[in-house]
């Protein structure tokens, strides 16, 4: 069984935002040449997360939407202090709460060589605590 | 609007090409995170909605033997941008440091000095070291923003830096621009008093030690200082975010949601920073009324 391990990094532009990475999904399990198997997604951060959605702007909407309701900027939170371990003041509760909403990971089997998508289906890298350099890994295993 | 406090020192372009930089900045400076490229600094100022960020070094060579972003390195970064405005730094303990404020207005084109008494260890009203330093920012006609408060480098140590250990260096020089960082917190009052007292004391609004931005600024501006305090020194507050400590959105947000008027609010968010660096020299607005 292969385990082709392949790396994303990109940098974000706000602070939430839904960042469809449905081709670049496609095209790390075609270059891994697995035919039948497993492809998961997985983000490397606690403040984003990974969902999967129809791919229109109106649903990407509502869902931030959603996330800022559920976990309001209102609120009050136990994770507001200095951080002394990084040296940066720990004042992202409400990024890491969305982030646990969501999950960090999603994954479809590979069929022929294919991901087995549904056809409104799109996988979206979610960044709750932007602008921010990201990296989401794709791992595809099988044969 | 105008970021007045900024620290340059999680730009990957600087700090993987100095080995020492990124020593200074984990050991002396206190920030253990990865850095991240340039656009990334932009992309957050774009996202917080502020135009231009002032960027600070720190020079402790004397205490730390290291210099938390060097003069010439923030030139370089300003050379880059319209985006940032750069302050020098000098270590007062170094006989060349009047010479090295110098070069960097006249030169290097920075605008301003800053220090920070806590991590370069010096008694800021010290007329050996300090106050040369002064009289040449005078000369110069650029601001001074001096460290007060608590610091949270390791390396740093915030006995040195009570606000009213600047009052001596402010009876000799009272025309001398002096900033005043982080509201001078825990001292918060002996902040304010410079202010209210010296007509050249600015106080900037980088402060956070618990909590959310917006709380602890509506705490210590309304209800431990008070609306009519505010709206007393509201032409001297200056925004500022203490980044990369602090994400500048986040600290946006806490000036945009003080209950002061629009006025007040828009003139700290940059309209004072403008008048102060002699970028729009305007009379400033009334904002007699607004607070109410």
């Amino acid at each position: 069984m292969k385990s082709i391990v392949n790396r994303v990094t990109r940098l974000t532009r706000h602070e939430t935002e839904l960042i469809n990475i449905t081709e670049e999904v496609h095209q790390a399990v075609a270059a891994s040449g697995v035919q039948s198997g497993t492809a998961f997604v997985l983000s490397l951060h606690t403040t984003t997360g990974l969902t999967v959605n129809e791919g229109l702007p109106d649903i990407e909407a509502d869902i931030a939407e959603m996330l800022h309701h559920l976990a309001s900027d209102e609120g009050s939170y136990h994770h507001g202090r200095f951080l002394a371990s990084d040296g940066q003041m720990a004042v992202n509760a409400t990024s890491h709460l969305r982030s646990a909403l969501l999950g960090f990971q999603v994954f479809f089997p590979v069929e022929e060589g294919r991901l087995v998508l549904g056809g409104r289906q799109n996988i979206y890298l979610v960044e709750l605590d932007g602008p921010q350099e990201r990296t989401f890994v794709v791992q595809v295993l099988g044969e | 609007m105008i970021d007045i406090h900024t620290h340059p020192v999680m730009v990957r372009e600087l700090v993987e090409k100095d080995r020492k930089l990124a020593a200074a900045v984990r050991d002396v400076f206190g920030l253990r995170f990865p850095s991240g490229p340039l656009e990334l600094f932009y992309r957050e100022l774009d996202e917080a909605g502020v135009d231009q960020a002032v960027l600070l070094p720190i020079d402790c060579t004397h205490a730390h033997g290291c210099a938390i972003v060097t003069n010439d390195q923030i030139a370089r970064l300003v050379a880059e941008t319209h985006r940032f405005i750069g302050f020098c730094s000098v270590d007062p303990h170094l006989p060349g440091a009047g010479g090295e404020l110098e070069r960097a207005v006249s030169e290097l084109r920075l605008v301003g000095l800053k220090l920070d008494p806590a991590l370069q260890r010096f008694n800021p009203s010290s007329r050996a070291h300090a106050f040369p330093l002064y009289e040449r920012c005078l000369a110069l006609d650029i601001p001074v923003m001096i460290h007060c408060g608590m610091s949270l480098a390791p390396g740093g140590a915030s006995r040195f830096a009570r606000p009213i250990s600047l009052e001596p260096a402010l009876e000799q020089f009272p025309d001398l621009k002096l900033i005043v960082p982080h509201l001078g917190w825990p001292y918060v009052e002996e902040a304010l008093m410079l202010s209210v007292r010296y007509r050249n004391v600015y106080l900037d609004t980088s402060v956070l030690y618990a909590g959310a931005p917006k709380d602890t600024l509506r705490h210590l501006l309304l209800k431990r200082l008070g609306a009519h305090v505010v709206e007393a020194i509201a032409f001297r507050l200056l925004f500022g975010s203490n980044y990369p400590r602090v994400d500048i959105r986040r600290s946006v947000r806490a000036v945009r949601e003080l209950e002061v008027g629009e006025t007040v609010r828009e003139n700290i968010l940059g309209r004072n920073a403008a008048r102060l660096l002699g970028m729009d020299d305007s009379r400033p607005e009334t904002h007699a009324k607004e607070a109410e």
